[in-house]
């Protein structure tokens, strides 16, 4: 206990100290940027295309110049996809005296760091933190690129109603996840005009889902909501496929996996929606191409998820923030809830509203073509 | 009335793939007084083996779809089979004189072995049948189309049943077991080598278990290296609903069992189905604590 408490004096001492210089300093100081992410643990591989996404950007940033001619400084820590490991990594990104940290990936392994750098007065913005609570605590400080666990549900409900289906069967599978977002759509409904025909939920490991198949098909819905994983996901298309009942499925980004065709066989899998963040692959627009082309230039891979690109978006609206206004954090939180207006992001238009949260849809609909493959709408 | 008749059928297929792998409970039971807790561990190695023979080789593809098929049905079950056998001897056998609950650990740690090692030979990730191994056609019954596959697990389910109830009870081999079953020490008196006997449970159980989880494989589709841990649960309850160490009782708690779930599903809610069938096996072992065909001291089995 004492020894932990000396640490966090001497941190906040070396902390504040490095605060100061780069007040005194500021012109000739290169900007600390800070990347917290996992780049060891179960998470690894997203936390380390998360920094090489920033790492790129930066230097990009740095060979033209750098920000108003201050060279941008990445400073990386490692929060292990783990929230205690995340309190040290945030206590060693604020001795280092960033101004602002991009990350991290795990909703609670962010949680776990809101406080801190709220209080050390350092801007945070998330970039695959989609619990909703994150942006309900009234932080100032704290952003994050990527959507909201109900952005899914309004995103999923909206595209029902385009898709022009009026009778609905929503299944989800209990678990939080799955229950949240069935709960999220369907409070939609009544503003879209849908009626739902059948809500129940199916028990995930289960095998046979012909009696609830059989149970939905006499409500005569025009379309299934499931909101589960894709092994339920692929036995509920092969079964459906089997008792010869057309009916489309659209699902959540939970079954955003190729095992679901392999599972379900391409014939079964074709023509079946779920709406998911886009893949790098998928990401439209210039910015995106050219990251991924340096992306695969230097580390001959893509980034495995849309994640990463997140990851970039964060450091793109903090350097566009720090351009504007300079590298207060009060000022950069400033800027980005209010005048940061359709900044052209890697993933698209990024605006803030009051609370932090991105403005504007990730969400993208996906379709399973007859080849097994999923295409973008 | 088309709604019931549907939801009846799905029920019997279920039902059919319970009773097949209760069936290896209850024999082993019956002559042993062992739960075999590594029978849904065979039950999975069936339907691994059935997607290697089938997918990886190609079976129905080499010779065609009867032959291929009937190919596989029988080299699964007699891989099953030995692995049973296996099983017996290495797990059980030299734990036979000793304490009961023994061979209970024992016959646990077999499960959690046989779960891993399929894994390991096999893979974490899930595994499926290709849904074209048998042609996708439907038959009409009372007007409703029925999947062909669905009619064919639920033929061979009460094929295999009554054919081993015919075994049991009208052949000299099936007397054997009855007789051990009922008192293994006068069993041994009377000339029978019960050694033998058990062994024998040990392959027609399997067997049983390994065909159920093929036929689970060509039904469903997609396997995975712990879906005997569910099936296990539901067969043991099958057996147990219709009075574990009897036959006919395994077939009947079996089919009970799939219909509970498919009417549960199908009238109150399918959240609830696993909910409301084991409520009604409470219920049932409230009443008849032994089950509802349960064993009778004069014949076990």
């Amino acid at each position: 206990m004492r020894f932990t408490l000396f640490l966090a004096f001497t941190l906040a001492l070396v902390g504040s100290i490095t605060f100061f210089c780069t007040g005194a300093e500021a012109q000739d100081n290169p900007i600390k940027i800070g990347v917290m992410g996992p780049n060891t643990g179960s998470w690894a591989s997203e936390g380390q295309d998360m920094l090489n996404v920033v790492v790129i950007l930066a230097d990009e940033i740095n060979s033209a110049g750098g920000i108003n001619g201050r060279k941008v400084e990445i400073v990386s820590a490692d929060d292990g996809g783990d929230p205690k490991t995340a309190v040290l990594a945030a206590q060693q990104l604020y001795a280092e005296g960033v101004v602002a940290v991009v990350g991290t990936y795990g909703s609670n392994v962010t949680e776990a760091t809101q406080d801190i750098y709220d209080e050390a007065g350092i801007v945070q913005v998330a970039t695959g933190s989609t619990a909703i609570r994150l942006t309900e605590k009234g932080l100032t400080l704290f952003f994050r690129t990527c959507p909201r666990d109900d952005e899914q549900g309004r995103v999923l409900a909206r595209y029902v109603k385009e898709l022009g289906f009026k009778k609905v069967a929503v299944v989800h599978d209990n678990t939080s996840y799955s229950k949240g977002l069935a709960d999220e759509t369907r409070q939609l409904f009544a503003d879209i005009g849908v009626t739902e025909v059948f809500y129940d939920a199916i028990i995930p490991g289960d095998r046979d889902f012909t009696a609830t198949l059989t149970k939905i098909k006499a409500a005569e819905p025009d379309v299934i909501i499931f909101t589960g994983y894709y092994p339920e996901a692929a036995l509920l298309l092969r079964q459906k496929k089997d008792m010869n009942w057309d009916v489309p499925m659209i699902g959540g980004d939970a079954t955003n996996n190729l095992t679901l065709v392999q599972n379900a066989g391409e014939e079964a899998a074709a023509g079946y929606y779920f709406v998911s963040p886009p893949g790098p692959g998928d990401i439209k627009g210039e910015a995106a191409a050219k990251l991924l082309a340096t992306y695969q230039q230097k580390h001959e891979v893509y980034p495995t998820s849309v994640w990463a690109i997140l990851a970039g978006d964060a450091f793109g609206v903090i350097a566009e923030a720090i351009k504007n206004v300079g590298d207060n954090p009060e000022a950069i939180a400033q800027y980005l809830h209010n005048d940061l207006k359709d900044y052209n992001g890697l993933t698209g238009p990024i605006s803030f509203n009051e609370k932090g949260d991105r403005i504007g849809e990730v969400y993208r609909l996906y379709q399973v073509d007859p080849t097994g493959a999923f295409v973008l709408k | 009335m088309d709604f019931f008749i549907q939801q009846l059928t799905n029920g019997l297929t279920v039902g059919g793939i319970y009773a097949l792998i209760a069936l290896g409970y209850t024999m082993v039971y019956g002559v042993m007084k062992l739960i075999n807790f590594a029978h849904g561990e065979l039950f999975t190695l069936g339907a691994y083996i059935g997607f290697t023979l089938l997918v990886t080789f190609n079976f129905t593809g080499l010779f065609g779809t009867v032959i291929g098929l009937g190919f596989s049905v029988i080299l699964v079950s007699c891989l099953v089979a030995v692995a049973g056998h296996l099983l017996e001897r290495v797990a059980y056998r030299p734990l036979r004189h000793s304490d009961r609950l023994a061979a209970v650990v024992s016959a646990l740690g077999a499960s959690i072995f046989l779960q891993n090692a399929i894994m390991l030979k096999w893979g974490a990730q899930r595994l499926a049948y290709k849904p074209n191994i048998l042609p996708n056609v439907s038959v009409n019954i009372f007007g409703q189309p029925m999947p062909f596959i669905r009619i064919l697990v639920f033929l061979v389910a009460v094929f295999v049943m009554f054919g081993l109830y015919i075994f049991i009870n009208r052949t000299r081999t099936g007397m054997a077991i009855r007789a051990a079953a009922i008192d293994q020490g006068a069993a041994k008196l009377m000339g029978i080598d019960v050694s033998r006997v058990i062994a024998l449970v040990f392959i027609i159980g399997p067997a049983l278990g390994g065909l159920a989880g093929l036929m689970a494989g060509l039904l469903y589709g997609p396997i995975n290296f712990n879906m005997g841990q569910i099936y296990g649960l539901k067969a043991f309850t099958a057996a147990i609903i219709g009075g574990i160490g009897n036959i006919q009782g395994a077939m009947v708690g079996g089919l009970l069992l799939g219909l509970l779930e498919s009417m549960g599903a199908a009238y109150i809610s399918v959240a609830w189905k696993d909910g409301i069938t084991f409520m009604v096996l409470i219920v049932i072992l409230v009443f008849r604590p032994t089950g509802l065909l349960p064993e009778r001291v004069a014949e076990k089995l």
